[in-house]
């Protein structure tokens, strides 16, 4: 065993660098304003939108506003796309990112760890057979994330699929005229209920999957503070992403024995 | 001054008083009254009467003022044409001993206006003089003053066009309301009819005497009335004539000439005395509230089964960003006259409609330059039971599935939230 760890708990790591944190701000503010900009029209009875909008001209500049965020969210997309396909790191994030079965696995693993279900009935005897054979369906460990867990995973494809969803059938709302030369005017009715639901969808996953994973979640109650400085510590690393501390880890052994040699 | 048009149309009021010819008679008719009474032994003159009513300070018993301003009658017209007092005050032409007792009967006017008392006879007014029930009893001079009453179309004439609404408000402000509330003939005060007539003096713009007559005045739901149901368009339409020319060309106007009662008049959208510019924010046709108004019939199932038209129309048209829009108040995105038009709406199926499939693309042109033919490739006021072609349809499925996959989505992520949040909680208390 060595005397020093090849990773200490208070070892700082970049989990989010200054690029991916402004990419993170613009989305969030653009995002914001577009909701708050948007939603009025989904809930025109909502008291609070009509004391939010009092006037007509306000509800002029309120279209003005959601276009300029509009504008911005599809700058802060296309930025992202350049950074991915052009930086090492963007390209290496993206790897990580992608989908893999594993991401099933571990969230019915994580449900059925949570639930205790299995466990339960294996006490009782109940399919002990079928446990015995297929450990994976007791559910005895909490899953072993890597850099991305399913959970990020979830969100970032979802908010991408939303994001060209979004972008696409606002393009033909703001250009009536346009997309009334390319579609029949019951295309563009789909447009604008796939803009209104996309953007509820989007609202209640954010509001609920989103805002529970980085804030409410025990693990990081009251706040996750990565969006802000970008930083997690090596005890963080070591619980929420072991797989990827793991690999970390094994990358220093190998330069220690290649230094050792 | 005589002012052209005034009163032109209206045949209740009396043509007396303003000619000149007019004039000229009853002055000789007064003359020869006077020579022919003056022959009766126990006739009254003028100064007699003065004698005591020339007296500045005369009060009767209860202090009514009982002083005859000789110099303000002699300027009226029935001054200059030399009527003498018992000439109106019939019932003292034989009385000798005076003081006479009191009250007198109502001057008699039938004697020379028997028109205008024939018609009034007939009005309202003396409908409820009759009744007696308001404790009030309305007689000539109510409107028109007693001794200096002057011609209609004087300018200090209590029915002259500009001061008509103040005389006839003396009662209806207050004393007499509508039944359909107090306000609600104290909102001629505020509609662009008095505006015109009293801040522009243009006397032609309507009075209370334009459209409810003069001394025939009916109720409104005396079928008679000018401002019946039966005769509200005529009697509108005699200003505007052009907008009734176009309403009758419309679909309502059609039904209306049908006798069909539930179909709209002109007071139906506009209010009736509280009627203003559709540019100004409080009238019930401005931009951002006119569909209400459309909507008191055209979202009533009862109405909309007996004459077959689609409901919804409100709330269908809320929806869409047009009405969205107009509901935060802005003015620019379309009303249901901005397609339907207004006085002269037509049904869809009439090749004249703005809404005919084929003026479509003209019709959305007037703010969607360019507009294509797609425009009318789909359903408007879409409510989905209503509609009949399926592809127009497609956006209502759209709806349907997205809500069925909000609905899953949300449900799976707050059971695994809510799964994950108890486990911690339970590990939490069990190590901690």
């Amino acid at each position: 065993m060595d005397s020093a760890p090849l990773i200490r708990d208070e070892e700082i790591f970049l989990r989010m660098n200054l690029a991916e944190r402004v990419q993170h701000w613009v989305l969030i503010s653009s995002f914001l304003l577009l909701i708050l900009t948007g939603l009025p029209l989904f809930f025109y009875d909502v008291r609070f939108f009509q004391l939010l909008l009092p006037s007509g001209q306000s509800f002029y500049v309120r279209g003005i506003v959601h276009r300029i965020a509009a504008v911005v969210m599809i700058a802060n997309v296309i930025a992202h796309l350049l950074y991915t396909a052009l930086t090492r790191r963007g390209r290496d994030n993206f790897k990580e990112m992608l989908p893999r079965w594993q991401d099933v696995k571990d969230a019915v693993g994580l449900f059925g760890y949570n639930i205790g279900l299995s466990r339960f009935l294996n006490k009782r005897g109940i399919g002990a057979k079928f446990f015995k054979r297929h450990p994976y369906w007791l559910f005895e460990r909490h899953p072993l994330y890597g850099r991305y867990n399913f959970v990020e995973k979830f969100e970032y494809w979802a908010l991408g699929w939303g994001t060209f969803v979004m972008i696409f059938s606002g393009f033909f709302m703001w250009n009536v005229e346009l997309s009334l030369r390319f579609f029949p005017l019951w295309v563009h009715d789909i447009f604008i209920i796939v803009h209104g639901y996309e953007a509820i969808l989007a609202f209640l996953a954010v509001i609920i999957w989103h805002m529970y994973n980085v804030h409410l979640n025990p693990e990081v109650f009251p706040m996750s503070k990565v969006w802000l400085n970008g930083k997690i510590s090596g005890k963080e690393l070591r619980l929420l992403h072991p797989l990827e501390y793991e690999k970390i880890l094994e990358e220093r052994r190998k330069i220690l024995s290649a230094e050792a040699l | 001054m005589v002012y052209p048009g005034v009163h032109k149309e209206n045949p209740a009021v009396e043509k007396i008083n303003r000619t000149t010819t007019g004039r000229i008679l009853l002055a000789f008719l007064s003359a020869a009254l006077s020579v022919f009474l003056g022959a009766a032994p126990a006739a009254q003159s003028d100064e007699d009467c003065l004698a005591c009513h020339g007296d500045k300070d005369l009060k009767s018993e209860t202090g009514k003022r009982l002083f005859v301003d000789q110099a303000e009658f002699q300027v009226t017209i029935h001054g200059q044409g030399g009527l003498s007092c018992v000439d109106c005050h019939a019932d003292l032409r034989k009385v000798a001993d005076f003081p006479h007792n009191s009250p007198l009967k109502p001057a008699a006017c039938k004697d020379c206006h028997e028109a205008a008392v024939q018609q009034f006879a007939r009005s309202i007014h003396q409908a409820a003089n009759e009744r007696g029930t308001s404790g009030i009893s309305i007689g000539c001079k109510d409107c028109h003053g007693t001794h200096a009453i002057k011609p209609s179309d004087d300018f200090d004439s209590s029915t002259f066009a500009i001061n008509l609404p103040a005389t006839c408000e003396k009662c209806h402000l207050e004393k007499v309301p509508s039944k359909k509330g107090a306000g609600f003939i104290g909102g001629y005060n505020l509609s662009a009819h008095f505006k015109a007539l009293e801040k522009s003096g243009l006397t032609m713009s309507a009075n209370c005497g334009h459209c409810h007559g003069a001394h025939d005045i009916k109720g409104v739901g005396d079928p008679l009335s000018s401002v019946s149901r039966k005769n509200i368009i005529k009697t509108c339409g005699t200003c505007h004539v052009g907008i009734q020319r176009g309403y009758l060309e419309g679909v309502h106007g059609i039904d209306y000439v049908k006798g069909i009662k539930d179909v709209p008049v002109c007071t139906d959208c506009h209010s009736e005395h509280n009627i203003i510019s559709p540019e100004d924010i409080n009238s019930t046709v401005y931009a951002t509230k006119v569909a209400q108004v459309c909507a008191n019939c055209h979202d009533d199932m009862a109405l909309s089964r007996q004459y077959g038209f689609l409901t919804s129309r409100l709330r269908t048209y809320n929806e869409s960003f047009h009405g969205t829009a107009a509901r935060f108040g802005e003015t620019r995105v379309a009303n249901c006259a901005s397609c339907h038009g207004f006085h002269d709406i037509r049904a869809s199926s009439d090749p004249k409609s703005s809404i005919f499939k084929a003026n479509l693309p003209a019709t959305c042109g007037q703010c969607h330059p360019g507009a294509s033919r797609h425009f009318a490739e789909g359903l408007i006021h879409s409510a989905p039971d209503q509609v009949q072609t399926a592809k127009y349809g497609t956006a209502h499925v759209v709806k349907e599935v997205y809500i069925f996959i909000i609905a899953a989505i949300i449900a799976v992520m707050v059971v695994f939230i809510a799964a994950d949040f108890l486990r911690r909680v339970l590990r939490k208390e069990k190590h901690g």
